[in-house]
Formats: C-alpha cells, sequence, structure tokens
C-alpha cells in the first residue's frame, strides 16, 4: 500500500513537467502577444517589452525558466496583470473555486446516492421513474440553461436571493452551488442506481440475506459499499474538475474564482499564468485519481495493492 | 485536452446567456428594475474586464482608464458633458511658439493622499518614468510629439562632433540631429550620445510651473493630457515597492479616492481622500468597482438593484428596443467609429475601383438602423463629435455606381454589364475578431454584397490576439473589420491612424501628400482654419478608400435615476468626482446641474 502509494506520487512529478512542458509548446504555436493591440505599437516598444519579460532570449533560456519555476513550484510573475504573482493569483482565486466546487460536490453526493439507491430498491417504480427522468433532465440542461434561469426566478421575479458575486460564505453562493450541482447530481444518482441495481442481483448480497441480516443491515454494511464503486471512480476526476475549474458558473454569478483566470490567461497568452494553473491542475487531478484508488483499497475488498 | 474543452464552454455561455435571460425587460415602471438608492453617498459601478494594473502609464484600456481616474488626477481633466479639457491639477496654462511649447500653471494645495505636496518635479519624474524603455508602456506612444520622448523610449541617439563637442543640428527636430537605433550613419569624427530621460522637453521652472516643449505643433495638447498615461505617479512608493507600489496600503494616490480594497475579479474600492486639491466637490464617500465581464451578468445585478450603473455598451442589442422607453437608459454619440479596412496590397483590392465599388456596395443607412444605437457614416472621422468641423462627406450607397466602378475595373462581360463570375471571389473574404457584434454586423454587409453586386463573400472570424497579428501584417485577404477610439477630442486621434506608414495601419495604404496635410494644419493657429485643413486631408483618404465606413457608434448604458453628474460623453470616460447620489426623488428626473459651474 505505502509502496503503491509512493509509486503513484513519483510518476506524478515527470508528468507534470511533460504537461507543463506540452502547454509551454502549446502556447508558442498560438499566435500572437499578451502585448498584441488594436493602437499600433511601435517596434521600439515592442522591444522593450519583450527585453523586460525576457522574450528576446533564445528558446531554451526561456524554456530553462519555465522548467525551472515549475520545480521551485513558483511560477513568476503574469505578464496580464502586472506585477502580481501566479502564486498569489493561484491561492486567492483557489478558496472560492474550492468552496463552491466542494459545495457542489457534497450536494451532489447527498442527492446523487439517496435518490440513486431508493430508485435501484424500487425499481420500475414511480419513485424510480420520476427520479431517473429528474436526472435525465439534470444531465440535458446545461449550466449555462439552468444559471440565468434560475436567476429569473429567484432574483428577478421573487427577489429572494442576489443574482451575482461573491459575498464569502453566504446565500449568494445558493445558487451557483445548485447550478454546478446539478449535472453531477444527476450523474451519480444514475450511476448509483446502475451500480446498486447489479449489486444487490449478486451473490454476496443473496449471502448476507441468507445470514438473516435485516435489509438495512444489507443495504448498508454490504450492498452500498460495492453499489458506490461506480461512484467513487467517477468522484477523482470530476472533484478536480469541480473545485478548479467551474468557468461558466464563475462568470454567470461573477466569482473570483480560477475559471475566469483560465479563460482569460489563454486569450491574454499571459504565459506564466497558463503554466501555473495547468501545473496546478494537473498535479490536482493526479492527486485526485491517486485518492481515489486508495479509497478502493478500503471499501472493495477485492482490491488489494 | 482540457483546455479546449473549458474554452468552448465558456465561449457557448458568453453567447447563450445572453440569449437565455434576454426576456426579462418589464414594461409597468419607468425605470429598468429596482431603484432604492444605496445608504449614504456610494456608487457601485460595474466598470468592464479586470484591469491590468492601476499603474497609470502601463495600461492602455478604457476600462482601467475609468478605475484609474478615480485615483489619479492630471494636469487637466475632462468637461463631464463634452470630454473638453477641463483646467484640473493646472489651474491655467499658455501655448507658445506656435502650439510647440505650453507653460502650465499648477494650483497651490496639491497634494498626495499622504499629505506630501505634488510639485511640478512631480509631473518631470512622472513622464520621465512613463517613457524609461524598461517600463515597457505600451501607451508610450501618446506622448511621443513630446521634445525627444519618443527618441529617449525608442533608445535613439544624438550626433556629436568629437573634436568641438558641439551636437550636430537638425531641421527635423528642435535643434539635434537624432539618429534610430540601428541607422549608424556617422562619420569617423562624430560620435553617438543616446538620449537620456533628461532630454525630454519637460522641466519643472519652479514648483508651480510646468514647461512641455514639443517636436511639433500640438494645438490639443490640454486634450491630450486628460490621458491617464500623463497623470502623475506617486515616486516614494514606487521606489520603495516596485511594480507592488499600486496595492492597497502601498498606494499614494492624487485622484478623488483613495484605495482601500483590490480583490482580482471581486472589487475594487475607493474611499474618499481628504487630500484632494477638489475635495469639497466630492461628494460620494466611497466607490466601488466591479470587474464583470458577462453582459447579461450585469444587467441582472443593475436589475436586482445591487449595482447603481454599468459600463458602456452593456446593454445587448436586443434588449436596446425595450429599454430605450426607460429613464435610465443613456444613449449618446460617441467618438468611436466602426468600420473596415482593405489589403491594399492585394489584388483586386489594390485597385481603387474595385475599393469604391465594394464601400458603395453597402447601405450604411440601413446598417445604422440594423444596430439600433449607431449612426451611419461615410466619412471617416465620427459624425457630430467635434463641432465646427467641416467633416467631407464620403461616396453614397449608389450600387449602379458599384457595378460600373467593377465593369471599370475588368469585370465586365462583353455587353458592358458586370458579370460576377470574373470577380476573383478566392482572393477576398471579410475577417472580423471574433464576437457577436462583429459577426451580426459582417453578417449584414455580407448579406449587402450579395444582394448588390452578386458577390458571396465569405466571412471569416479570427480569435482576436491572433486577428491583431494577422492585420498588423497585412496576411488578411479582401477587408478586416476593424473599431477606433478617439484617445482625445480632436478628428486628428482618427486622422493620425494613417499617417503611419507600414503594416501599422492595418490597410497598407500611406501617402506623404496626406502626412505633409496633417502637418500643416497642425502648424495652423486658427483653430477653425485648421479644421478645414484637417477636413482636406479626411477627403484625401476618402478618395483613394483604403476603409469602408460604417457607423459613428453610440455610447450606451443604463444608470439609476439617483445617480447625477454622470452623463453619456462622447469619450464614454467619467470624472468621479462629479458624480453624486441624489436621494431627493423630487429631483431624479429633471436635468441635472451644470456639473462644473455647481
Amino acid at each position: 500500500m505505502f509502496r503503491f502509494v509512493l509509486r503513484r506520487l513519483i510518476i506524478t512529478v515527470p508528468m507534470v513537467f511533460v504537461v507543463v512542458s506540452l502547454t509551454w509548446g502549446l502556447i508558442r504555436l498560438a499566435p500572437g502577444t499578451f502585448y498584441s493591440q488594436e493602437r499600433p505599437i511601435p517596434a521600439a516598444v515592442i522591444q522593450n517589452i519583450r527585453a523586460k519579460y525576457g522574450l528576446d532570449q533564445p528558446w531554451y533560456v526561456q524554456y530553462g525558466k519555465v522548467i525551472a519555476n515549475t520545480a521551485r513550484g513558483d511560477f513568476g510573475i503574469s505578464l496580464r496583470y502586472l506585477g502580481q504573482p501566479v502564486n498569489e493569483i493561484l491561492w486567492t482565486a483557489l478558496p472560492v473555486s474550492a468552496t463552491l466546487g466542494l459545495l457542489a460536490y457534497l450536494l451532489a453526493l447527498a442527492v446523487g446516492v439517496v435518490s440513486g439507491t431508493i430508485a435501484a430498491l424500487r425499481q420500475n417504480s414511480g419513485v424510480d421513474y420520476s427520479s431517473m427522468a429528474a436526472a435525465m433532465v439534470g444531465i440535458s440542461v446545461p449550466n449555462f440553461v439552468l444559471g440565468p434561469l434560475l436567476v429569473l426566478l429567484f432574483s428577478l421575479t421573487l427577489f429572494w436571493l442576489p443574482p451575482a458575486r461573491w459575498e464569502g460564505f453566504s446565500v449568494n453562493l445558493i445558487m451557483p452551488v445548485l447550478t454546478l450541482a446539478a449535472v453531477y447530481m444527476a450523474y451519480i444518482a444514475r450511476l448509483t442506481r446502475a451500480g446498486m441495481l447489479e449489486v444487490l442481483r449478486s451473490n454476496y448480497v443473496r449471502t448476507a440475506r441468507a445470514k438473516g441480516l435485516t435489509d438495512r443491515q444489507v443495504l448498508v454494511r454490504h450492498a452500498l459499499r460495492g453499489g458506490l464503486l461506480p461512484v467513487l471512480s467517477f468522484s477523482g476526476p470530476a472533484l478536480a474538475y469541480l473545485v478548479t475549474g467551474t468557468v461558466v458558473v464563475e462568470r454567470i454569478f461573477a466569482l473570483p474564482g480560477l475559471g475566469n483566470y483560465f479563460i482569460n490567461a489563454n486569450l491574454n497568452r499571459d504565459e506564466p499564468l497558463i503554466i501555473g494553473i495547468v501545473a496546478f491542475l494537473s498535479i490536482l487531478i493526479l492527486v485526485f485519481n491517486l485518492l481515489v484508488d486508495v479509497a478502493y483499497g478500503f471499501i472493495d475488498p477485492r482490491v488489494r495493492y | 485536452m482540457r483546455m479546449g474543452f473549458v474554452i468552448a464552454r465558456g465561449v457557448i455561455a458568453a453567447v447563450t446567456v445572453s440569449v437565455a435571460a434576454g426576456c426579462t425587460v418589464s414594461s409597468a415602471s419607468p425605470y429598468f428594475g429596482a431603484v432604492d438608492p444605496p445608504e449614504g453617498q456610494q456608487l457601485r459601478y460595474i466598470s468592464g474586464a479586470e484591469p491590468e494594473s492601476l499603474d497609470p502609464p502601463q495600461s492602455s484600456g478604457q476600462p482601467e482608464a475609468r478605475i484609474q481616474f478615480a485615483f489619479f488626477d492630471g494636469l487637466t481633466d475632462f468637461h463631464p458633458r463634452t470630454s473638453q479639457p477641463i483646467p484640473s491639477m493646472a489651474e491655467r496654462w499658455e501655448a507658445l511658439r506656435n502650439n510647440t511649447e505650453y507653460v502650465f500653471h499648477l494650483r497651490e494645495n496639491l497634494r498626495w493622499s499622504n499629505g506630501r505636496p505634488i510639485t511640478a518635479n512631480d509631473f518631470v519624474y512622472s513622464l520621465r518614468r512613463a517613457l524609461t524603455p524598461e517600463l515597457g508602456s505600451r501607451s508610450a506612444y501618446m506622448a511621443y510629439d513630446i521634445e525627444y520622448a519618443q527618441a529617449f523610449n525608442e533608445g535613439g541617439a544624438f550626433v556629436r562632433n568629437k573634436a568641438t563637442g558641439a551636437f550636430l543640428a537638425d531641421s527635423e527636430s528642435p535643434d539635434h540631429r537624432l539618429v534610430r537605433p540601428g541607422q549608424s550613419t556617422v562619420t569617423s569624427n562624430q560620435e553617438l550620445v543616446p538620449v537620456k530621460a533628461e532630454d525630454i522637453g519637460v522641466e519643472a521652472v519652479d514648483d508651480r510651473t510646468l514647461r512641455i516643449r514639443l517636436m511639433r505643433p500640438i494645438p490639443f495638447l490640454a486634450g491630450l493630457l486628460t490621458h491617464q498615461f500623463f497623470r502623475p505617479v506617486p515616486r516614494d512608493a514606487i521606489e520603495r515597492y516596485g511594480d507592488a507600489w499600486t496595492r492597497p496600503g502601498n498606494i499614494v494616490t492624487s485622484g478623488p479616492f483613495t484605495l482601500q480594497t483590490w480583490r482580482p475579479y471581486d472589487r475594487i474600492v475607493g474611499v474618499r481622500n481628504p487630500y484632494f486639491w477638489d475635495a469639497d466637490r466630492v461628494k460620494l464617500d466611497r466607490i466601488t468597482f466591479y470587474p464583470i465581464e458577462e453582459q447579461t451578468t450585469m444587467m441582472n445585478l443593475y436589475k436586482a438593484g445591487e449595482v447603481d450603473a454599468v459600463l458602456n455598451h452593456t446593454p445587448p442589442a436586443a434588449w436596446v428596443d425595450s429599454l430605450r422607453g426607460k429613464k435610465d437608459y443613456v444613449d449618446m454619440p460617441e467618438a468611436a467609429i466602426e468600420f473596415y479596412t482593405f489589403n491594399t496590397k492585394k489584388p483586386p483590392m489594390n485597385d481603387v475601383r474595385v475599393r469604391k465599388a465594394f464601400n458603395a456596395a453597402v447601405d450604411k443607412a440601413a446598417l445604422a438602423h440594423f444596430k439600433r444605437t449607431a449612426k451611419p457614416l461615410t466619412a471617416f472621422t465620427p459624425e457630430g463629435i467635434f463641432p465646427g468641423y467641416p467633416q467631407p462627406k464620403g461616396d453614397p450607397f449608389d450600387p449602379a455606381r458599384a457595378k460600373k466602378l467593377l465593369v471599370e475595373a475588368g469585370y465586365g462581360n462583353s455587353r458592358g454589364e458586370f458579370d460576377p463570375s470574373k470577380f476573383p471571389l478566392v482572393n477576398v473574404e471579410l475577417s472580423y475578431n471574433t464576437g457577436e457584434n462583429n459577426k451580426a454586423i459582417a453578417e449584414f454587409v455580407q448579406a449587402q454584397w450579395r444582394q448588390n453586386l452578386g458577390l458571396v463573400i465569405s466571412i471569416k472570424n479570427i480569435e482576436w490576439r491572433t486577428y491583431m497579428d494577422v492585420k498588423s501584417k497585412l496576411e488578411y485577404k479582401g477587408m478586416g473589420r476593424m473599431g477606433w477610439i478617439g484617445d482625445y477630442m480632436d478628428p486628428f486621434s482618427f486622422l493620425a491612424l494613417y499617417s503611419t506608414p507600414g503594416g501599422d495601419n492595418g490597410t497598407g495604404w500611406f501617402d506623404r501628400k496626406y502626412v505633409a496635410l496633417l502637418d500643416a494644419a497642425n502648424r495652423e493657429a486658427d483653430p477653425q482654419k485648421r479644421y478645414e485643413m484637417l477636413a482636406a486631408a479626411e477627403k484625401v483618404i476618402l478618395d483613394n478608400q483604403p476603409i469602408i465606413p460604417l457607423m459613428t457608434m453610440a455610447t450606451n448604458f443604463v444608470k439609476k435615476p439617483y445617480v447625477k453628474g454622470m452623463f453619456g460623453n462622447p469619450q464614454d470616460l467619467y470624472s468621479w468626482k462629479f458624480v453624486y447620489i441624489e436621494h431627493d426623488r423630487s429631483k431624479w428626473d429633471v436635468e441635472d446641474p451644470d456639473p462644473v459651474t455647481r
């Protein structure tokens, strides 16, 4: 187990460097620069700018700097937001995205698992059909439609909730979290239902029943552990995505999270910021996937490391 | 890859959100949404994109300018209604030597927000710093008319005789001959002396007198100086904190407010600066800027009464008809134009007849009607912005003449009629930078050409920064979209666009005769005569038709009826010291008193 985790952590390091190198190369392929603008810039001013940011140096020097920065975990200064260190931007924006993402994940998990389990237990009943129909709607309606609809209803018609903006941990979070959670809620409900249906028919559940356990004990101690495995696999990437990249919801609700930076860093060709965010994201995804794999060992007795 | 996925979603969202919530304009109230003023004197304003920086010379956009004007004052400010320059830190000034030298007299009670006095030396320091090559300011060209400013910024040099130590004179510059970097034209008994910051034509005569010398006559200098590039910055704070000087806690300001909070992508809060020279006039105790880019989100916040005003061009086009009747909707002509450029270096657009044909085949009145807020434009300067300017008229809409011109250019059949099949369509397309509005206009113009010429021109959208690149290198074929906003209130701000050769003007068209006309106009002392000379120069553009003028743009935004002293003006910039919250409902819908003499 320990060796497994260690091995995976060690693999993470070269993977992050591969991702950073690819990103660096891709930025170079994109036309335009961070200083392109509608107003003509005299050639000499462009020279000044390129000298200031070291863009006049050969590519291997620039690449070496990027790799060295990544190794130190300090991604340098943003090209777009003058004088703002990339690390500082990441640490200011992350709590917003993380709060939003974690709340959305917890909500999706709670609603999804409960409704999925009930649907599986009462297969082909009215409850099953209605909850799965609701899940289908949740998957099909994109968040850029759901968000504005919620705003229209709760902010502009009923005047219950503010339409946008970050005010810390407050009622402002209700609509963004709902919007973000909807799709995940639906996926988790469907995954839970499918997983539970399979497990409920399996031999070990029949054995548990034969031992004379109550329905409740069978469900909680045996069935759920197996039935939730698909949800667990889904959770790794989903959580990484939710915590870091909630672009659409952040824009609709004007929240100062990482998503805005991610989009704008690319549009602005802000190389240090792009690389910082990409490196950070890839580390998070790798770590979350690792956590999921470790969790398998605890939940599924068949898994051994 | 993930990155692509996320970007695609962002773009889809930007497009779809405005559709999804576009139906929320109700008609019962005379206002759009809630009209409960905030407590006391505070303004909550949506300022657009997250600012690049609060360092005045280091940013170039309007979203930054609007925020910086709350914190930094200039020698001159602009009239909130007309955008014309008015005295600010300078109480008066004189233009000398045919508009090539100006003397500014500073007010006596000028102070930084830490209580230290602001003197003429602060202006000298700030301008020298702004032009330092190492600062890499993209707005440095704003100051290139100041003596040797361009040479210093570009790393140029003077030529000196080694033996006598005397500088070589020159007719092109005020006294010394200039050599640009890379142009080595000195003989063995001469040497190059790099231009230093001290050589720039700005000088503190005494603590309250500033002299600015220019390379060439600039009659509109007072207007130019309202730009943030020229606003003084605090030397102490910059030397102590470097790039971090604009952070709350480090920053020292000179304008009506000081910076209290700056949370990126969230808010920037300014509070009253008691040391501001005109503090008695300032009524707002607090001003909050929210950087938001999503149009629908802004309108939602406005409607719910969470903000008091939004930046220009916020109402989505589909809402304009229903907003027009509302008392909080502002719609005024703007010192901005929308036009298409031709790549005059590539056939068939290297033929002026073809260019004229494509221009004459576009019904601009119909386009303006389609756009709702704009006015049709046939010339190159915006219409109705510069009082007294005898703007020339460009070619009118005339499809028959357009076809005739194309026949003359060699695209006719044996009966002398225009034959679309002969036209090299593969060499012509219309490119624009990605954006809903740009796309709608491109499709409209495309339909016009199809209808009036029988030519189906393909349209192509290109992502912004890629587009800038394609444009300046003249890599596009046919036509390209462009917009231009005046930097200062003078036709020259537009006409100067084609005063430089090379790819920067985006058309490849350059005419020395045109530049000579502009120079002569700026040497003219009589303002009306000068306007006539500028108009003659504008006529040269229209005769050569390197562009298709489309529209004079309009400011359009919403502000609550209780926000007073904030006007739709040609430059879309606001001088925040004039803005206040009117709690007396009886004064809401009446004309604001004159803001400057109030």
